[in-house]
């Protein structure tokens, strides 16, 4: 019944990835905010680059003349060319899909189908920012994110690319049942529980849940199920979430001695 | 069955483990030959906790193991590194191949570049007002001012140097716009490659209407071959972006877009290098005092050499496979 349910895709900024042996993952998407704050960071530190070497060639003008100015004026004029079409794709080469700016916000280029990025598409992607900048501040660019379920913008599209978030997590917690579940309490349990591993399953899910919810929708969550279950093994439902958590104790205390 | 506690318990080592070497290093060639395989080995028994885990699991676990799989996975394929072999490849043989390919779209932008730059030098030379409606009169008369002087004593290192700074931003700026902007169905290339040429071809009939056609010429002729040929080409390039948008022959325009991705990284990357080399000619060669015969004929022979490159380079010897 729920079979079909499962197989839709999510709405959600995920994306799934079948690798060659496949494995199959999902990444979430990375939205615009963040690759605006990558890219003001970005920003920043070309124009950092900028600034150090333009002191530099005014300090060596004015202290051996105007040769060194002119000279160091054409060097500057390169780097500023090498930084403006250059330095993403020497970082996403570099650093496997990441700027220092994207590296700072766990952002990541890859391919739409999860392969890794050529050289070739992250050169090409970054190309494209001349025809997503336009008209002024990446509103093309922005349009096009909006419009995509990847948020990808053209540079994306064309070179087959999206940005992905790895951010890392923390494994999920074990699961503490409080207060502690008594003795008196369950020896009012049945020894074998009449449930099914399905129901189990529901009810470590929604135990897991329980801290993510407020009281009045916990008791609602669990008065749906509580009473189907109690009257099934013929006890008395008194607090539906409590009788939850000790069906599931007794359930893994039966599972342990294994 | 065991309970999610149970699968963490018995697995967290392992994770933990792979995460240590997944975050040592950007990717994992970076590491010793041991640590590979174990990387290797510990990504394998990942994705079977994650199957297992889609099944049973919270999402919040699911997701710690997608995440820490993706990461893994970035590590273990890392992005293709620059190799020489491939690059030069690419010039001797991938790029001339790929434009010839598409020399349709070569004549096209051609055409559309070197129409609107003979109607520009002949509205500069007969119909000076007019041209003066297209362009600033006062940029017009800068640029003649600026070839008035003739480069017969030529111009110091230090001022040839900021001025193939100048043109390497200016012209590869022109090149590249003239291809991102194909991506609107071709729309933009052709506007830039008419823009450009237009302006190109003004400035020359204006300069040479003010006398000074000799100066701009043999200015001119140094690097032409290189970079209006490397511009050509990037607009090429967008064209056939846009043509692949449009005509899609029963892909979805993204499919048909990536289809020809490949030709258009070609083309590009191989204008981008025409272009770094047309700077280098056009801040010290361009403006250096050799007599004009010699630059004439130094022009003469870049042309013949690019034409017999992207006639000739990368064919296959013979029929021989």
């Amino acid at each position: 019944m729920a079979e079909p349910a499962r197989r839709l895709q999510p709405i959600d900024t995920t994306a799934e990835i079948e690798t060659p042996e496949h494995v199959r993952f999902h990444y979430p998407v990375a939205g615009p905010a963040r690759r605006v704050v990558a890219w003001v960071l970005d920003l920043l530190i070309r124009g950092a680059v900028l600034l150090v070497f333009g002191i530099f060639a005014l300090m060596g003008g004015f202290a051996i003349g105007d040769a060194v100015s002119e000279l160091s004026s054409g060097l500057l004029l390169v780097i500023y060319f090498l930084l403006e079409w250059l330095y993403y794709t020497l970082w996403e080469v570099a650093w496997n899909g990441r700027t220092p700016g994207k590296r700072a916000l766990d952002l990541r280029v890859v391919s739409v189908d999860g392969h890794p990025l050529r050289i070739g598409d992250s050169f090409l992607r970054n190309l494209l920012r001349a025809a997503d900048f336009l008209p002024f501040g990446y509103t093309v660019g922005l349009v096009a994110m909006a419009r995509d379920s990847r948020f990808r913008r053209l540079g994306d599209m064309v070179a087959g690319t999206m940005v992905i978030v790895e951010e890392r997590r923390a494994v999920a917690s074990t699961l503490r049942i409080n207060p502690p579940p008594t003795p008196k309490e369950l020896s009012s349990l049945p020894q074998r529980l009449p449930l099914s591993g399905d129901e189990l399953e529901a009810i470590e899910l929604f135990l897991r849940r329980k801290e993510g919810l407020g009281p009045a929708r916990e008791e609602e969550l669990a008065a749906m199920v509580a009473p189907i279950f109690a009257s099934r093994m013929g006890i008395r439902n008194k607090d539906s979430a409590r009788l939850l958590a000790l069906l599931h104790a007794r359930a893994s205390e039966r599972r342990r001695p294994l | 069955m065991r309970s999610q506690d149970e699968i963490v318990a018995a697995r967290n080592a392992d994770w933990r483990e792979l995460e240590n070497l997944v975050s040592r290093a950007e990717a994992l060639h970076h590491l010793d030959g041991p640590s590979i395989s174990r990387a290797a080995a510990l990504y394998r028994a990942l994705s079977g906790d994650l199957v297992l885990c889609r099944a049973r699991c919270t999402p919040d676990l699911v997701a710690y193991l997608d995440n820490l799989a993706g990461r893994a996975h970035s590590a273990l394929y890392g992005a293709e590194p620059f190799r020489i072999p491939a690059f030069w490849s690419l010039l001797t043989r991938d790029f001339p191949r790929a434009l010839r390919k598409n020399a349709s779209f070569f004549a096209l932008s051609s055409a559309l570049f070197l129409i609107p730059c003979a109607i520009g030098i002949v509205l500069a030379l007969f119909v000076p007002d007019a041209a003066s409606q297209i362009l600033p009169r006062s940029m017009l008369d800068g640029m003649a001012d600026m070839y008035s002087k003739g480069f017969n004593e030529g111009r110091s290192e230090g001022t040839d140097s900021a001025m193939a700074g100048f043109y390497v931003n200016n012209n590869v700026g022109i090149a590249f716009r003239c291809f991102a902007t194909g991506i609107f169905f071709g729309l933009g290339s052709v506007f830039f490659l008419i823009y450009n040429g237009l302006s190109i071809g003004m400035v020359t009939g204006w300069v040479t209407a003010a006398g000074f056609g000799r100066n701009i010429g043999t200015f001119m002729c140094g690097h032409g071959p290189f970079e209006l040929t490397a511009i050509l080409i990037a607009g090429a390039a967008g064209l056939r972006m846009g043509y692949s948008l449009v005509v899609t022959r029963g892909r979805t325009r993204l499919g048909s877009l990536r289809e020809s991705a490949p030709d258009i990284v070609r083309l590009v990357v191989g204008a981008a290098v025409m272009l770094l080399i047309a700077a280098g000619i056009e801040g010290f060669w361009s403006p250096s005092g050799a007599p004009a015969p010699v630059k004439w004929s130094v022009a003469a022979l870049f042309s013949v050499l690019v034409t017999a490159y992207f006639l000739f380079a990368g064919r296959e010897r013979g029929r021989a496979r």
